[in-house]
Parts: structure tokens; C-alpha cells; sequence
């Protein structure tokens, strides 16, 4: 049982930090206050994002980017442990959010694994260097987690699609390029057999994109409406019809989770901040039994999770299947969020209420908006209910409820 | 980086849980709930003694083969999935204990007789007084006229009435550390008690009483060391019994039907399973990262043993009282297994340190030596 990594990992690991310590810095932090800005409107700017591109302009310049797709599409045939060092020194610096990031993440691993070759050379460049953003067009008004009563309807005219429904939740739309989507092609077949993975141009006649403000009180999804929108043949990906298991089908890259292991421990490190500096009567927050031990259970609920990845990466550097780590992993990272934002409203005890305006505020209301975050994480990309399914009847293998 | 068992800790892992299956079925398991105390028939244990298992971490220089603590850690993950108490615990970390005490000249007098099961030992530490671990100790060695006295009181010693030897912290006038006393000694007085889960243990009474030898046996560091690796260990049979309950109630949901389908199908079992197996495989990777963390003397040793303590203590009674939930009326009987399961887990999720003992022990780590991947 060893876990260390080779010699070469670790040189690879020196070259990075320095690249993050000498480019972290110049322009990068202000990533998110750019996309915030760009999300609202833009003012009149010729190109609001043109300071939220930078960033990753420049990592995907040095390399830091698409670690995990093939060097002759701009990516770097990274191994899993180069793909765990990355997001591990990204995570430790703090590196600001990707704008690329669903681009980078969702529809570049699965062009690499599924894309014709046109559409790799037309695309993935294009997604590295930010040149186009990407949103996902698969939740709909009616179908959320049963994802496979979609309704939005794609119909073949000659050689173009015409696409009309509506699609709900697409993050990131109002400042999309792109969108990927899965549309009903074959109404009359079996609902998973019937649906085709489409690209569409965000500027082609017939789209709108109505912003949703959420209920922490930011925008950042939308509604996409279709109206008679026309889409080219060849924007499809894979076979007709063969669009669920495109969107199932699992992809090459790094699954451990280890990633987020480092952000969860760096806000527990606030936490602990935050709790020894605040009062609770005659003592700090920090010296009361109850809070220590809760803290306590999130140290060790994160080691829990990093030794899970652990075990998770070493099972994909052998080549094993990765066990039941990925579903567990995603789950409980979840849970462990959502637990450790109430741990901190807890803390503050009375102050918590407190929002904005006043001295008394803690920690200028982070705790309140990782609140918010944490509870609509334990719904978004699967919800926590859909995951416990999953183990259910993966893991476990209990049968599965017939459908009505 | 890998980060699971080797091949020959898995092929142990398969050897062991085989063995005890057929040569130890639940059976035996409950009747020596009514037999009392619950201990390992002699033909089993002279089988047991055979495969060498209690020098599983032993060093090879006197009769081991020389495995880490994760091995062990094996060995006792797959008694408590398969119900077999002492001695083997007791006799396994009081192998383990004495091959670590530093002292040479009785290492490698006595760790081959407790390999070959020719000197029974016991290890005792615990004492009444209602805190856990070597700081609550206060059974004191003081210097006599013919050598060293101690006198003290310890409790829930394993398997004390079956040892020859016991293997005592104590407080001495060098600070804290291990002696050897002879259960027949002059002052040792054996109080025999049961646990819940009919397990053998005492609660033993010295005054004044005679201590081998005339140094000590081990130091502050070899006994605290020892606490951990007998806590990890522990934390391990937690695991087997977590994952034998599960693995009960998982068979169980696929076979009983109610309302023309299995239970199984109902949410409120297959999502409390799903909890359940969510704990069973956090625990398992704290156990191995408790394990590796020990073998590599690395300085987070402690608060992983602690995490994978309190883990383990909670996941195993949770995973026994889903058993027994989901089991309905039939969990409630005394023919099936769920009992003996949450009976184990009960009483080893308060031994060693509870949960919240350990998560104490974690907070005063992330007060003292904690540095979180802050950025200033």
C-alpha cells in the first residue's frame, strides 16, 4: 500500500505550482468578478467576458487544461494522477471558477469520446481556448430527474433538424455560444431509445433565453425556448436516436473526487477560523464541546473522503472498474457540504440571521451564500435521492421498482 | 499510488473469512451467548494457533511473518463480520504489544510462546473512572524493597480468567508504561463479568501486587502506540460487523415480499441501505488510511485512528439497527444473526474510546498541530 506518486508525478507537481505562483495573479483572480459582471448584462462592452476568457486562455497555453483529452486535439494525454495533481494544486491556490467550464468538463470529454472527427477538429480547440462557451440543454419543465420523459422535439426536414420545446435549469445560458442537448427523435419508440444528442448554435434564429433569477437571489440558469429552430445534420452527435447512452455512457477521465477533497477541507479551515474568533458569552465559539465535535466529525468526515478517492484512483490507475467510490463519493461530498454550511449557521447562533449591513455580519455572509449553494448542490447534476438509487441498485444490486 | 489491499492481504482476507465461516458458523455464536462467557472452542483455537494467525504482525526474527498493522487489521475485520471472540483479540494484540515494547530481551523471550499459544496474555488498560485511554490511567508501579509493586484497578479486560500473563499500563516513576503481571500473583485479584455480547472480560483489582521482572516492559511511546493499534484493530471488527449486517439485511430486502414485491423496491429500505453502505465504505477507507498512517509512523497517525474509531463505532450500530428494522418482526428473534451483529457492535463501539471520546481527540489535533490549505 503506498501513497506516493512516482518521482516523474511529483516533478510535474514542482513545475505546476511555480507556473501557478508565477501567472496566479496577473489578472486571474478577477475571473469571477468578470463573470458576475458578463451573467448581468455586459453594458455595452465589446466582449463583457473578454476578462473571464484570459484565465483560461492561459492555462490552456501552458497546458493545464484538457488534461484528459488527445494531444491532436489541444489536449495533453495526461495520466490519472497527472489529472488528480492538477486539480489538487488548482484547488490549494484557489484558482478562480473556469467560464469554460461545462465546456472543459461535460460536452468536450464526450466529443473526444463520441464526436465524429469533424466536430473534435471544429470543436474541442475552440472549447479550450474559450473561444466558445457551452451550456447543457437537458432538464426540461417535466423531466428532471426522469430524465428520459423528455419532451423537446427534434424532426429531420431534408438535412437539418427542426428543433421546438423548451429546456429549464441550463446554467450559464445567457452567456452561451454553444448548446448541447438531448431531443426526442423517435416519439413512438421506448423512451431512452428515442432520443438524439443535438449541438446548436445559441445565436440560430429561433432561440430564447428567458434568465431565472434563483432563490439565493443571483441568475445564474435560465429557460431556453425552441421555436422552430433548425439545426444541421451534421451537429449530430453519434447515432440517431443513440443520444441517451451517449449522455450515460462513462467517460476516460478522472473520477476519485479527490479534487473537491481540498476544497471542503480548505472551508473547514475557515470554519474552525471563523469559530475561533467569534464569541459565544465568556468564551470563543471554538471551545464549546458541541461545536468541537461537529467540526471534529467534518475533519474526519473529509478524510473518509479523501481516502475514498484514494482507493478509487488506484483502482483506475490498475484499470479495475472503479468500484462503488464514484457514486459514493459524489454523494457523500455532497451531504458533507450541506452539513458543514449548517454547521457554521449553527455557530454563529444568534448573528446568523444577519445578512448584510452591519458590523456583526460574519465573515461578510459566505456562510449564507455556501448555504444556499450547498442545499441546490444536493439537487443539481443528479439529485441525492437519484444517487442513493443508483447505489441501491448498483452497488447493492436490489431490483429495481417496475414503472407504472 | 495504491491504495488497497495487496494480493496476499486479500487472498489472507478470503482464507480467513472462509475459515471461520465453516469452522465457527453464527451457530456456535449464539450458543455461547447462553453458554457464557463466549470464547473459542479449544479444537478451533489450537487450529487458529496452527495458521499462525496471532503473528500475523509479529516480526520474523521471533516466529512472525512479519505483516503490518493492516494485515491484522484484516484478521480482525473478518472476526467481527464472523462473530468470533476471545481469545483471539486479546491474544492478538497482547502478541502485537509485546513484539513493539522496544524491550529486546523480552520480545524475543516471549513473543514465540504467545504465537504458539503456549503463554496466554491479555492486554489491560481501560480503568474505571468513566474516561478512556492512557491519560485516565491511575494504577501507579512504585519501587519496593523486593522489586516493583503495583496496585490499581483496571476494567473490561479481555479474556482475563484464560491469561497467564497480563500486560498492564500503569504510571510509574518514569512516566507512563507497560508491566508484566502474572494473573496468579500475590494482590491480583480477577473479577470475572460479561459483556453484552457474552465476550469474556474482567475487571481486575491489584494491590500491592508483584511485578515481573524489574523494568519496565515498554514506554509511554510503545503503550500508546499499542492503544492505537488495539483501537485500529477494533475499528476493523467494527467494520466486519458493519458489513455482516448489511450484507444480512441486503439479501434479506431482495427476499421478502410484502405488497406483491421485494422490500427491497420500497425507498425507505433501499435509501436507508444506501446510507448504510455510503458509512461502510467511508469507514473502510479511514480504516486502511488509520492503518497506513500507523505502519508509516506518519504524524497524523492519531487523529486517523480516532476517525476511523469513531466512524466505525457509528456506522456498525447504524448498519445493526437498520438490520433489525428491515429484518420486522423476524430481526427480533433469536435465531437469526441480526442480534449477535448489533450485540458485537454495541459493545465495540464503546470500547477504546466512543465516538464522541474520539471525536474529542480529533478536535484537540485541529486545535494543535491541524494546518488546513488556507490562504492567508
Amino acid at each position: 500500500m503506498d501513497l506516493s506518486f512516482s518521482e516523474e508525478d511529483e516533478a510535474y507537481r514542482a513545475e505546476l505550482r511555480q507556473w501557478l505562483q508565477d501567472n496566479l495573479g496577473g489578472g486571474g483572480e478577477n475571473a469571477n468578478a468578470m463573470m458576475k459582471a458578463a451573467e448581468s448584462g455586459g453594458d455595452g462592452v465589446e466582449d463583457p467576458l473578454a476578462g473571464a476568457r484570459a484565465w483560461p486562455r492561459k492555462l490552456h497555453e501552458a497546458g493545464y487544461v484538457g488534461l484528459a483529452w488527445p494531444k491532436e486535439y489541444g489536449g495533453q494525454d495526461a495520466s490519472f494522477t497527472q489529472q488528480v495533481i492538477c486539480a489538487d494544486e488548482m484547488a490549494r491556490v484557489r484558482t478562480p471558477p473556469l467560464i469554460n467550464t461545462i465546456g472543459l468538463s461535460i460536452i468536450g470529454p464526450t466529443l473526444v469520446q463520441h464526436g465524429s472527427d469533424e466536430q473534435k477538429k471544429r470543436f474541442l480547440p475552440r472549447i479550450l481556448r474559450a473561444d466558445d462557451l457551452w451550456c447543457q440543454g437537458f432538464s426540461e419543465p417535466e423531466a428532471g430527474s426522469d430524465l428520459a420523459s423528455l419532451r423537446c422535439r427534434a424532426e429531420i426536414d431534408g438535412d437539418e433538424f427542426v428543433v421546438n420545446g423548451q429546456k429549464v435549469w441550463t446554467s450559464l445560458a445567457t452567456i452561451s455560444d454553444w448548446i448541447f442537448m438531448l431531443v426526442r427523435t423517435d416519439p413512438d419508440a421506448p423512451k431512452r431509445e428515442g432520443i438524439s444528442y443535438l449541438l446548436a448554435d445559441m445565436k440560430t434564429p429561433g432561440i430564447t433565453v428567458r434568465p431565472l433569477r434563483n432563490a439565493a437571489g443571483g441568475i445564474h440558469f435560465s429557460e431556453v425556448f425552441f421555436d422552430n429552430v433548425r439545426v444541421p445534420r451534421e451537429n449530430l452527435v453519434g447515432e440517431l436516436n443513440g443520444g441517451w447512452q451517449i449522455a450515460r455512457s462513462s467517460l476516460d477521465h478522472e473520477r476519485s473526487g479527490l479534487s473537491g477533497v481540498v476544497a471542503l477541507e480548505e472551508t473547514l479551515g475557515r470554519l474552525w477560523r471563523m469559530a475561533s474568533r467569534l464569541d459565544r458569552g465568556d468564551r470563543k465559539a471554538v471551545l464549546e464541546p458541541s461545536t468541537r465535535r461537529a467540526l471534529a466529525q467534518h475533519w474526519i468526515e473529509i478524510e473518509g473522503l479523501r481516502h475514498l478517492g484514494f482507493r478509487t484512483l488506484s483502482n483506475q490507475i490498475a484499470g479495475k472498474p472503479p468500484g462503488a467510490g464514484s457514486s459514493v463519493g459524489k454523494l457523500f461530498a455532497s451531504e458533507v457540504r450541506s452539513q458543514m454550511t449548517r454547521t457554521a449557521l449553527r455557530i454563529e447562533g444568534p448573528l446568523a440571521p444577519i445578512g448584510k449591513r452591519s458590523p456583526h455580519v460574519v465573515d461578510r455572509g459566505r456562510w449564507h451564500a455556501a448555504y444556499f449553494d450547498a442545499l441546490a448542490h444536493s439537487i443539481g447534476g443528479g439529485t441525492s435521492e437519484i444517487m442513493r438509487n443508483v447505489i441501491a441498485e448498483k452497488v447493492l444490486e436490489l431490483p429495481r421498482p417496475a414503472e407504472d | 499510488m495504491d491504495f488497497n489491499l495487496s494480493e496476499e492481504q486479500e487472498a489472507l482476507q478470503e482464507m480467513a473469512c472462509d475459515f471461520i465461516r465453516e469452522r465457527w458458523p453464527t451457530d456456535h455464536a449464539r450458543e455461547a451467548l447462553d453458554k457464557r462467557p463466549a470464547v473459542i472452542g479449544e479444537e478451533v483455537w489450537q487450529e487458529i494457533l496452527e495458521m499462525g494467525w496471532l503473528g500475523v504482525a509479529a516480526g520474523e526474527d521471533v516466529g512472525g511473518i512479519g505483516g503490518d498493522v493492516l494485515t491484522a487489521a484484516v484478521l480482525s475485520q473478518e472476526a467481527g463480520r464472523g462473530v468470533l471472540p476471545g481469545p483471539f483479540q486479546s491474544s492478538l494484540i497482547a502478541t502485537i504489544a509485546v513484539d513493539r515494547s522496544g524491550n529486546e530481551v523480552i520480545r524475543s523471550e516471549l513473543v514465540p510462546r504467545l504465537i504458539d499459544g503456549s503463554l496466554r496474555a491479555t492486554v489491560a488498560i481501560e480503568e474505571p473512572g468513566g474516561r478512556y485511554g492512557p491519560d485516565a490511567i491511575a494504577a501507579e508501579v512504585r519501587a519496593g524493597a523486593d522489586g516493583w509493586r503495583l496496585s490499581g484497578s483496571k476494567l473490561l479486560v479481555p479474556d482475563a480468567d484464560a491469561a497467564a500473563l497480563l500486560i498492564v499500563g500503569a504510571r510509574t516513576p518514569d512516566g507512563l508504561g507497560w508491566v508484566r503481571v502474572r494473573s496468579d500473583a500475590e494482590g491480583v485479584e480477577i473479577r470475572k463479568m460479561e459483556r453484552m455480547d457474552a465476550q469474556a472480560c474482567s475487571e481486575v483489582v491489584f494491590e500491592n501486587a508483584r511485578v515481573e521482572g524489574d523494568a519496565l516492559l515498554g514506554d509511554e511511546r510503545s503503550l500508546r502506540e499499542a492503544y492505537d493499534i488495539w483501537t485500529v484493530l477494533l475499528a476493523a471488527d467494527l467494520l466486519g460487523s458493519a458489513e455482516a449486517s448489511l450484507e444480512l439485511t441486503r439479501r434479506y430486502a431482495i427476499e421478502r415480499v410484502q405488497f406483491g414485491r421485494p422490500i427491497g423496491t420500497f425507498q425507505a429500505v433501499s435509501h436507508r441501505l444506501a446510507d448504510n453502505l455510503v458509512d461502510v465504505e467511508i469507514g473502510r477507507s479511514l480504516l486502511y488510511g488509520a492503518c497506513l498512517a500507523l505502519d508509516e509512523k506518519r504524524d497524523n497517525a492519531a487523529p486517523l485512528v480516532s476517525a476511523a474509531k469513531a466512524w466505525l463505532s457509528d456506522a456498525a450500530v447504524a448498519a445493526a439497527e437498520s438490520a433489525l428494522q428491515i429484518h420486522g418482526g423476524v430481526g427480533f428473534t433469536w435465531e437469526y444473526d441480526v442480534h449477535l451483529h448489533m450485540r458485537r457492535s454495541r459493545c465495540n463501539a464503546a470500547i477504546l474510546g466512543d465516538a464522541d471520546h474520539h471525536r474529542d481527540r480529533v478536535a484537540a489535533y485541529m486545535d494543535e498541530s491541524w494546518v488546513p490549505p488556507v490562504k492567508a
